[in-house]
C-alpha cells in the first residue's frame, strides 16, 4: 500500500458527475431562462465511508471554477 | 369521571382553602400566565411576602391549581365533575364558583398548548419548485430532460429541515394524481359520516 494513503488526508474523490441544464421557470419567476451547472462529487473518507455532495454553480462562478482548475493543472505540469 | 388527588396534592390546595377568593384568583391568574409562558419563581417572592407565608407553600400552591387546571383540560371534565372533584378538598362555595369559572374560561386555551405538546412528525412548511431542462452531462452531449426539481420545508417540533427533491414531469403528473385521488376520498360517503360524527 502506497505510505500516502496511510497519512492524514483530508479524504479522496472517487466520482465527479455533471450536468448542464437551463431552468426555465420556478414557483417565484414564470420566467427565469437561467443556464447552470450542476456537479455531483462523492468523497471517501480516511474511514472510507463514502458521502455525496452535489452544488450548482451559474456560469461565471463555472468559467472561474474551470480557470482555476486549468491553473492547478498547469502548476502541476511544472512540478 | 372524577379526578381523584393523591395526598400531596391535597396538602399542597390545602393552602389555598385558607385564604380568601380574590387571593385564589390572583393565583388563578398566576397559573394560567406560568401555564402559557413557563414558571417564574421571582413572581413567589412577592406573594409570599404580601400573604406571610412560606415561599415554598406559594410554590406548591400555584403548582397544585396548574396541575388540578391542566388535568381537568387534558380530561375535558364538565361542570358536574369538576365540581365533584373539587369537593373533597374543603374549598369554601365562593372558592368553589371562582374556580369553577376559570377552568370555563381557560379550558380550551390550555387545551391548545397542551395539543402542541404532542408527538410531533415532520409536517408540512412550504413546497418550492423549479422547471429545468437538461442539456449535456458527463455522460450524454446534446440532450434535452426536463425535469422539475423540489425544496421541501419541514418543521419538525419548531426545528425547520429542507429536502432536496428532483422528478420529471410524467412522475410529477401521477403525484398530482394520487394526491388529487386522496383529496376525492375525503368526499367519499364513509369519510363524510366520519367526519360528521366528529363535528
Amino acid at each position: 500500500m502506497d505510505l500516502s494513503e496511510r497519512g492524514l488526508t483530508a479524504g479522496k474523490l472517487v466520482d465527479m458527475k455533471w450536468k448542464l441544464g437551463v431552468a426555465v421557470c420556478s414557483d417565484e419567476c414564470k420566467s427565469l431562462n437561467s443556464p447552470f451547472v450542476a456537479m455531483t462529487l462523492k468523497v471517501a473518507d480516511a474511514s472510507g465511508k463514502i458521502s455525496t455532495h452535489t452544488f450548482e454553480l451559474t456560469i461565471p462562478q463555472f468559467q472561474n471554477f474551470s480557470e482555476q482548475m486549468k491553473d492547478m493543472a498547469a502548476r502541476m505540469e511544472m512540478i | 369521571m372524577l379526578l381523584m388527588f393523591e395526598d400531596q396534592h391535597k396538602e399542597h390546595l390545602s393552602f389555598l382553602t385558607q385564604v380568601s377568593p380574590d387571593v385564589v384568583k390572583e393565583f388563578c391568574r398566576i397559573s394560567m400566565e406560568f401555564i402559557r409562558k413557563g414558571t417564574n419563581p421571582k413572581i413567589f417572592q412577592g406573594a409570599a411576602q404580601k400573604l406571610n407565608v412560606d415561599v415554598d407553600t406559594v410554590h406548591h400552591g400555584v403548582e397544585g391549581l396548574m396541575y388540578l387546571l391542566t388535568e381537568s383540560s387534558k380530561l375535558m371534565l364538565n361542570e358536574i365533575d369538576f365540581q365533584d372533584s373539587i369537593m373533597t378538598l374543603g374549598f369554601d362555595e365562593d372558592t368553589r364558583q371562582t374556580l369553577l369559572e376559570i377552568y370555563l374560561q381557560n379550558r380550551r386555551e390550555i387545551r391548545t398548548i397542551l395539543s402542541e405538546m404532542t408527538m410531533d412528525l415532520p409536517h408540512y412548511h412550504n413546497l418550492e419548485w423549479r422547471f429545468d431542462v437538461q442539456l449535456a452531462s458527463r455522460s450524454l452531449r446534446r440532450q434535452t430532460t426536463p425535469t422539475v426539481l423540489f425544496k421541501l420545508h419541514t418543521e419538525d417540533s419548531g426545528v425547520k429541515d429542507t429536502t432536496i427533491l428532483q422528478t420529471d414531469p410524467v412522475n410529477l403528473l401521477h403525484l398530482t394524481k394520487v394526491l388529487d385521488e386522496a383529496l376525492q376520498e375525503m368526499k367519499s360517503p364513509y369519510c363524510r359520516r366520519i367526519v360528521r360524527n366528529i363535528k
